[in-house]
């Protein structure tokens, strides 16, 4: 027992390192995911043909384009394409692009919750659509969309284990590189699922408490 | 109610233009849903400073006459004329004209339609800043002066969701009149109140006739519309069948489908 222990306060460090790559990665990417998901959300719902079509392409295909597909596109497909990135940016570039496809989905659905008689109401006020949409109907949609986009960013944290096929050293790379040497897979990988729960259960707590609440300020 | 101001101050409220003058005119508004009239041929003029109130059976049409007038929802066919302004209801109308149409006609729903997540003086304010660009300060003053008018300056720092219905409508009408219209349309404002509720709501806008208000208003509220209004127009079935003093067309309706209507709201 103390050996474990012992082993694992050895390759903390490094794991440590790897986590907080991982928070990295995830943090750029929900920084560009989530006001990319609002942008494919209103884009989806334009009239305009030039802005719809282009929104529902980026949605379907970082909807249906598995997350690994799209971080080996970025990190092995497009340098034949001329475009080098780093695995980091590869990695922010597939996740924020998966975070943004399915975040418009919730964020449309947050933004279709706001009572069409408010948006009336604004409307016959002399409101200009675009008055309307930013004082009325975004925060109000994005009030709703909350908890589920909190849970979506815990689930981009999980997805950062993916960035290994890509050689970042994020937290499961990490783990896998001191099982390679010290064959202890068992000890080094229940240690990176201690790290990623230390961070997922509090933050899907705090969603709960969060979704309860909006529950009860809500009318 | 103890918030009414005086009379002196109420004839500065809602200047009247030239009297006599029609300061709204409904002309010929003819709509169809799909093969379906739901306005045939309806003219309406109303007199700056004048009291309308439309009554008639569920399904008539009303609704959609008043969503007519600020072009929420646009006739087939027929012209709204406010001042110079003439709104051809088979035209999309300019940018502008839409503008104007809007900024001269406030509109209160049955709904109230507040915005849940602003407080209550932002609620009011807002609109100013962005229809009428007002300072927040500006927009803030005016919004606690509407407000005391219909009693609630105390609420201004609440949020709707804490208000009664009766007064979550009284800010819709504070709402309304921040943006200085010149005419308000009323939805049955008070249907979706109880009626202790709906009468505080009824004070405020028998306070807004006196003051000179134009005023065109959808309700079921006989007494509004006999006491209150100076005229009452009855509809069914997308048509106007009745209107006149609101005395006359209450107490002794001509036609026999407006005698029906009557006595099933007396009967109610
Ligand atoms: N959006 C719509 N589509 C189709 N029919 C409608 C629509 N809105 C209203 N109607 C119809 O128009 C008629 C008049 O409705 P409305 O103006 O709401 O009546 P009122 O306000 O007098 O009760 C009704 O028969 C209603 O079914
Ligand atoms: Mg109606």
């Amino acid at each position: 027992m103390s050996d474990i222990a012992a082993f694992w306060l050895d390759s903390l460090p490094q794991l440590l390192a790897g986590l907080s790559i991982s928070l990295q990665v995830t943090g750029a990417a929900l920084a560009i995911g989530f006001p990319l998901g609002l942008l494919l959300a209103l884009g989806v719902q334009s009239k305009v043909k030039a802005v719809k079509l282009p929104s529902l392409c980026l949605v379907e295909i970082g909807r249906g384009a598995p997350a690994l597909v799209v971080l080996q596109f970025a990190y092995f497909g497009l340098p034949q394409g001329g475009l080098t990135l780093s695995a980091f940016a590869a990695a922010v570039f597939a996740l924020a692009w998966n975070t943004g496809a399915y975040t418009s989905e919730i964020i449309r659905a947050g933004l279709e919750s706001v009572p069409f008689g408010e948006i009336e109401a604004a409307s016959a006020m002399g409101m200009l659509p675009r008055d309307t949409l930013r004082f009325v109907i975004i925060p109000q949609g994005l009030r709703v969309a909350a908890p589920a986009l909190l849970g979506f960013a815990v689930a981009v944290l999980q997805a950062t284990s993916l960035c290994f096929a890509i050689a970042l050293p994020e937290l499961t790379s990490n783990a896998y590189m001191i099982g390679t040497i010290t064959f202890r897979y068992m000890e080094i990988l229940s240690l990176a699922g201690i790290l990623y729960a230390a961070i997922c259960v509090p933050a899907t707590i705090a969603v709960g408490v969060l979704e309860q609440r909006l529950g009860k300020h809500a009318l | 109610m103890n918030h009414i101001p005086d009379t002196v101050n109420l004839s500065r409220m809602h200047p009247v233009g030239e009297p006599d003058k029609p300061i709204l005119r409904l002309e010929a508004i003819r709509k169809k849903f799909g093969e379906h009239v739901v306005l045939d041929d309806v003219n309406i003029s109303l007199k700056s400073g004048e009291v309308v109130a439309i009554i008639g059976p569920s399904g008539s049409g009303k609704s959609t006459l008043l969503r007519c007038v600020n072009m929420l929802g646009p006739a087939t066919s027929g012209r709204v004329v406010i001042g110079d302004l003439v709104i051809d209801e088979a035209v999309p109308p300019t940018a502008q004209q839409l503008t104007q149409l809007r900024r001269s006609v406030g509109m209160v729903f049955q709904s109230f339609n507040l915005f849940p997540h602003m407080s209550v003086l932002r609620n009011v304010s807002l609109p100013q800043e962005r229809v009428l660009g007002r300072s927040r300060k500006d927009a803030n003053k005016r919004s606690l002066e509407l407000l005391a008018r219909v009693g609630l300056e105390d609420k201004a720092d609440q949020y709707p969701a804490r208000c009664s219905g009766g007064q979550q409508q009284r800010i819709a009408i504070a709402r309304a009149l921040a943006l200085e219209p010149q005419i308000m349309l009323f939805d049955e404002p008070t249907s979706a109140l109880d009626p202790e509720l709906g009468l505080e709501v009824l004070a405020v806008m028998q306070e807004l006739a006196r003051s000179g208000m134009t005023m065109l208003v959808v309700t079921h509220e006989m007494n509004f519309a006999e006491t209150v209004s100076d005229r009452v127009i009855i509809m069914a079935d997308g048509k106007i069948i009745e209107e006149g003093a609101s005395r006359e067309v209450i107490r002794n309706p001509t036609s026999d489908r407006a005698k029906r209507f009557l006595k099933a709201v007396k009967d109610r």
